[in-house]
């Protein structure tokens, strides 16, 4: 499926160069003529709502500050045409970079480029290879997924039947955020009964989780690597009437996503996977004003359970 | 079925398995066969698996009753899986945000499908552009459509600060009726199914379709309205699509921008699986049934039994193909 997948995306992709010169839409803070900095935001892919909200914010944090404006570009997953945003960045003069990059090979060399150039790199959520940035913000799944690991671990008293209904395995975050959880289970009677690749999708959930409940009388926690997912699950358990004798557990925390299923009482918990978009900007304009900044910048996380959501979540150690 | 037809030496047993529809009957009787030796600790067996298989299936499933009608005549129809998608975020609007009558939704969604449906069909039937890029064009532009008229977010029912009741329309769809152990969305799909046999086997316009897609110019000839007719198929795969569409919002409980995407490729397998030729004028809407059924099967033993992803891409891959040689047609 996840071929045929690639196989129209990539029509799409062909269609779309051909058709439309692959020009990115552009839209830039409304501040006419007194932006003293123009700085251009590289995106690798607006079709996940996460990272329309890490826009959203970097707008929202922008907006604050007349002297600022931003102009936001769309590689829709396709690698170079984000290495295509970086050069056209770089002949405009603008004054910084910020770019969430889709991978980091491809990358690397035209964001080195940037900087010989003489134009600060703030690199987002995806690292690149070696140091040619500026700095690196972004977050740590192996954390959260940890964090997340800990608390079922402490929700269930130290044993159980969990389902883990994980991402994309062939992808970072989804390795990460297992990889995690396992640690922060390690050692306590909590046993994975089934386990499966729900592709981030919230259909594929609902369709495993399925299968979960057809073979496992008892149930008593669902993992999954993202809000979707849980909900999907909860979905699939609230159709067979099932959904009381069981918690759910996602990550991502978007605000009008997770957080809402918390509020509702759909999810039990989530953990924040933060878009890092507001300290992005405060980073940029200490980079623009000549301070100096870190190297690297480690997000932190929030939980939302039912008993902090109402007060904005409780942040992780 | 028509006896003077096949050589009247062969056995009717053999006849009939050698027929479309009994092979498409035997690559199930396979795929169920698997299901009972790998039953996953007795889940198979289980009335619950085989009700979400059946539900799993149906999205895909009404996609290929639209399909079917247009690969009957020779097309191919690649936007079905974007026209779901802008259907299910319209749906979603109308129904969650807008809080419209169900009647009304389900009109308005209808004729959005149409009207995808209907441009596909005057470009391909119209303007002979091949069927393989008027589809191509409208999955892109319905894809682009979607996200615009969502706003780029899923139309949710967490919406302006507050957390929106789900639309009776949704709460309809994704029931269950039959003392829980049907889901209303395979009886959505086993409607579209009666429906689409209905026009290709009890109604004229079936009859073009198939001469159009054995021989366009001898069905021009003979009278058949072959403009009007093809793009009829694209209209009503639209509508199929447009369906679909509303099962799948009413299933997420949101209207997902990004849904449905490689939903056309599974559901041209699942029309193809069954016996209906890419080539046109063979196959029929019983033999989509089988393939649907077919595939859901599958899926469903590869979910139960939690086999890894790579497994199951490769597994799908080697059985498609497998299905698709027994369906070929052997020289007298």
């Amino acid at each position: 499926m996840q071929t045929k997948t690639l196989f129209s995306s990539l029509l799409t992709v062909v269609f779309l160069a051909g058709f439309t010169g692959c020009k990115p839409s552009t839209d830039s803070s409304d501040t006419p003529g007194a932006a003293r900095y123009t700085i251009g935001m590289s995106q690798c892919n607006l079709g996940e709502p996460w990272r329309v909200q890490m826009n959203a914010d970097v707008k929202a944090a922008a907006d604050q500050h007349p002297e600022l404006k931003v102009i936001f570009k769309d590689a829709q997953n396709d690698t170079l045409k984000q290495r295509a945003h970086v050069e056209e960045f770089v002949s405009a003069k603008v004054d910084l970079i910020l770019i969430s990059p889709k991978e980091a090979a491809p990358l690397t060399e035209p964001v080195a480029k940037a900087m010989a150039a003489g134009i600060p790199v703030i690199v987002l959520d995806r690292a690149l290879l070696g140091d040619q940035f500026t700095c690196f913000i972004g977050a740590d799944n192996v954390k959260i997924g940890r964090a997340a690991g800990e608390w079922i671990r402490q929700t269930l008293g130290g044993k159980g039947k969990v389902v883990e209904l994980k991402g994309l395995m062939t992808s970072v975050p989804g390795q990460d955020r297992h990889q995690g959880f396992r640690q922060g289970i390690a050692g306590s009677q909590i046993e994975i009964i089934f386990e499966a690749d729900m592709k981030w999708l919230e259909p594929e959930a609902r369709k495993e989780m399925e299968s979960a409940l057809a073979r496992f009388d008892q149930i008593d926690l669902v993992y999954a690597h993202n809000d979707p997912g849980a909900h999907g699950a909860y979905l699939a358990a609230q159709a067979t009437a099932r959904e009381k004798q069981m918690k759910f557990v996602g990550i991502d925390a978007l605000p009008h996503e997770g957080v809402a299923y918390v509020k509702k009482g759909i999810l039990d918990a989530t953990f924040q996977y933060p878009t890092g978009g507001a300290e992005a900007v405060a980073t940029a304009l200490k980079i623009l004003r000549g301070e100096s900044v870190p190297k690297k910048i480690v997000l932190g996380s929030r939980v939302f359970d039912k008993a902090n959501v109402e007060q904005g979540g409780r942040e992780l150690p | 079925m028509n006896p003077s037809e096949k050589a009247a030496s062969s056995h009717p047993v053999i006849r009939t398995l050698t027929s479309p529809a009994g092979r498409a009957l035997l690559a199930l009787l396979l795929v169920l066969l698997v299901g009972l030796i790998f039953n996953a600790d007795g889940a198979f067996f289980r009335p619950g698996t085989h009700r979400d298989a059946l539900r799993q299936a149906s999205v895909y499933g009404i996609l290929a009753c639209g399909l079917t009608l247009v690969i009957i005549t020779a097309g191919i129809d690649l936007a079905v899986g974007s026209v779901l998608a802008l259907v299910a975020v319209c749906g979603a609007k109308m129904a969650i945000h807008w809080h419209w009558p169900a009647v009304v939704v389900v009109v308005a969604s209808l004729l959005v499908g149409a009207a995808c449906g209907g441009t596909c069909g005057f470009v391909a039937a119209r303007l002979r552009v091949q069927p393989f890029i008027a589809t191509l064009a409208m999955m892109v532009f319905a894809r682009g459509l979607a996200k615009y008229a969502s706003g780029g977010m899923k139309v949710s029912r967490s919406f302006g600060g507050e957390f929106v009741d789900l639309p009776p329309l949704f709460a309809f769809i994704d029931k269950r009726i039959l003392g829980d152990n049907v889901s209303m969305v395979s009886v959505i799909f086993l409607g579209c199914v009666v429906l689409a046999w209905l026009a290709l086997d009890r109604h004229r316009w079936g009859r073009q379709l198939y001469a159009i897609g054995g021989n366009e110019d001898a069905a021009r000839l003979s009278g058949v309205p072959v403009v009007a007719a093809k793009a009829a198929a694209y209209v009503a795969s639209g509508v199929f699509a447009a369906i679909a569409g509303l099962c799948q919002a009413a299933q997420e409980q949101q209207g997902d921008p990004e849904t449905g995407g490689g939903y056309e490729l599974i559901a041209i397998a699942m029309v193809v699986i069954g016996g209906t030729s890419l080539m046109g004028g063979r196959g029929g809407m019983g033999l989509t049934l089988l393939g649907v059924l077919t595939i859901g099967y599958l899926e469903k033993i590869l979910s139960i039994n939690a086999v890894p992803e790579a497994g199951r891409l490769m597994l799908t891959g080697l059985i498609i193909v497998v299905a698709v040689l027994t369906q070929r047609r052997r020289p007298a």
